[in-house]
């Protein structure tokens, strides 16, 4: 390891040495929101030494076990932004509800560096460590309310799936180690071709329970409308979108480094998952009248359509389709649970019903959670419309055309019940015209969000060229 | 397969046969010849002789796990400590440094848990 090394990965010992820092912090101060706003801060100032990579050529540090390249870089972006907003939305909704503050702004950064850490892992056993060190976190942090209990049981009954998920995906590691006696993605990538199918196949289909329980891939899903339900709403957010974004980013590193699919077809494999996510998600989310219930399977559903992406890696649409329908997604996903939030807080609900009259009460929010749930239909000119556009494009050029049709239908079902949250805001009549109050910071995350929607829908261009370079230095 | 490989897996099956009779056996012995007295006294909780009473279901306090919990903090950088200690000489001052930070960061794990009173016996 040399000091080039070092300075390679100063985004990630930035974000280490910030999230220790907050914790000083908390101690130092009796006002918690500081310890936010620093937080928020410290992320920010983190896009500058990240930024600076984006000069540097793909290459592997630290004997090869960590990638510096465009798609790492890009998810690193991604992380960051996200973890930035929930910050900024959970300083308005944490106080009264948890007396421990400081330590959620801290939790949160270190599961940001847990992601930035999946997302470029090139080596099994530092992935295996970096899934394990964003699961220990989020399982905190999904018990977070400790008096509460729905908060209680999310924490437990996502500890014990990721658990099992998590030994279940290492028993797969071991069997492509014992495969190839290398735990280095590339170097695997050399040996795999003499291994044995029905071994190599078995590896696949454990890890992929690793993989799918972070994205919420069917039939892995069971544990996320529970788990967004009672988690506190910034993190039931900030778990359908970082932590899904950096499960695909993992799981497309895996499978386009390591397994030729001349030899392994994991393609109509993940195609037959994603037509079964997408589906299945959008058929539960019909009849919920929970709005994080509601998010929770429409987030199924979106695992679905973002695995598209990942069946269809071939040609210039799909990969780079699935990282900007991540951004794309991770605004507009972020947007809808900050409204929840906020009328979760000043509501004291969580039921769709109860949103009546939410156009006078709160127009601005409810303005922005119509251009949400519209974005996370697929409407133009919303950043989701681009991402599906890509995805169901890269299907065709794949040859997958019954998997892009598959998600046209599903995109017209899923409709229905995002219209019925805006129905419910603007056309049901109110029970009560008392106008919400809107706190600054919560407000300043929607907006940010709502402008990302917008603003990606309307001029793509950059995130486009983002995306495609980011792509094409995956493969080192 | 070579055939050295079947002697080893041979080892591996007599292994596991041997460690599974050597562990029943013992159980199987004191079952048939220990003798057997069911008085009512034996289903009893022992507690050091004194008979006990009320409900096992009291709450008592759990003060100790957070005693555990900072200890761990200096079991692990007591691994990590002495077998840096012991190649000390030769390393380089990177992993002095290196090791410096190490602490630091258990430190400020220590500062934390001091800070916000898990050392108090309340």
């Amino acid at each position: 390891m040399s000091a080039s090394d070092l300075w390679s990965i100063v985004p990630e010992l930035w974000l280490a040495g910030l999230a220790i820092f907050l914790l000083l912090v908390d101690l130092l101060t009796a006002r918690k929101s500081l310890v936010g706003v620093v937080a928020v801060m410290g992320l920010l100032l983190s896009i500058i030494p990240i930024g600076s990579l984006l000069t540097q050529g793909a290459r592997t540090v630290i004997f090869g076990s960590y990638a510096v390249d465009g798609f790492a870089v890009f998810f690193k972006i991604l992380t960051v932004i996200a973890t930035a907003l929930v910050v900024l939305a959970a300083i308005d909704w944490l106080p009264g509800r948890s007396q421990y503050e400081g330590e959620f702004y801290a939790l949160l950064v270190f599961t940001a560096l847990g992601l930035v850490l999946m997302a470029a892992s090139t080596d099994i056993i530092l992935l295996a460590l970096s899934i394990e060190f964003v699961s220990l976190t989020s399982y905190v942090l999904a018990g977070y309310l400790k008096g509460d209990v729905k908060s209680n049981e999310a924490g437990v009954k996502y500890f014990l799936y990721g658990a099992a998920a998590s030994a279940v995906m290492l028993f797969g590691f071991s069997i492509l180690y014992g495969l190839t006696g290398s735990t280095n993605l590339y170097e695997i990538a050399r040996r795999v071709a003499n291994a044995p199918l029905p071994a190599l196949y078995l590896s696949i289909a454990l890890m992929l329970s690793g993989f799918g329980f972070k994205i919420s891939m069917v039939p892995f899903h069971q544990w996320t409308p529970d788990v967004y339900e009672g988690a506190p709403t910034p993190v039931a957010a900030y778990l359908s979108v970082a932590s899904k974004a950096a499960g695909f980013a993992a799981l497309v590193r895996m499978l386009m480094v390591v397994v030729d699919p001349g030899r392994l077809n994991w393609i109509l494999l993940i195609a037959v998952l994603s037509a079964v996510s997408m589906t299945l998600g959008n058929l539960l989310a019909l009849p919920q009248r929970n709005i994080k219930r509601m998010l929770a399977y429409s987030s199924i559903s979106h695992a679905g359509f973002l695995l598209i992406g990942v069946a269809a890696f071939r040609g210039d649409f799909g990969t780079p389709g699935l990282l900007i329908y991540l951004l794309g997604y991770m605004f507009t996903q972020l947007g809808a649970f900050f409204v929840a939030a906020l009328i979760g807080q000043q509501l004291g609900t969580d039921d769709i019903p109860d949103y009546a009259g939410l156009s006078r009460r709160a127009p601005v929010s409810a303005l922005l959670m119509a251009v949400f749930m519209l974005s996370l239909t697929g409407f133009p000119p919303t950043s989701v419309f681009i991402g599906k556009f890509y995805v169901l494009a890269g299907a065709i050029d794949n040859g997958l055309l019954w998997l892009a049709i598959v998600g046209v239908v599903n995109s017209v079902i899923s409709l229905y019940y995002y219209a019925g949250v805006i129905r419910a805001m603007y056309v049901m009549p109110a029970a009560s015209t008392v106008p919400l109050r809107e706190p600054a910071a919560l407000q300043v995350a929607l907006g940010i969000a709502g402008l990302g929607t917008l603003l990606i829908g309307l001029y793509p261009q950059p995130i486009i060229d983002l995306a495609r370079s980011a792509v094409l230095l995956l493969r080192i | 397969m070579p055939p050295n490989v079947v002697v080893d897996w041979l080892y591996v099956g007599v292994f596991a046969i041997v460690g599974t009779i050597m562990a029943a056996l013992p159980l199987a012995v004191v079952w048939l010849l220990a003798p057997r007295a069911d008085l009512p006294q034996k289903t009893l909780t022992y507690e050091s002789g004194v008979i006990p009473f009320g409900q096992a279901w009291a709450q008592f306090n759990v003060r100790y796990y957070l005693f555990a919990l900072i200890f761990v903090v200096f079991d692990v950088e007591v691994i990590y400590l002495y077998p840096w200690a012991v190649v000390f000489r030769r390393l380089s001052a990177f992993a002095f440094v290196e090791m410096l930070i190490f602490v630091l960061i258990l430190l400020v794990g220590l500062a934390y848990a001091w800070r916000k009173g898990a050392l108090e016996w309340v």
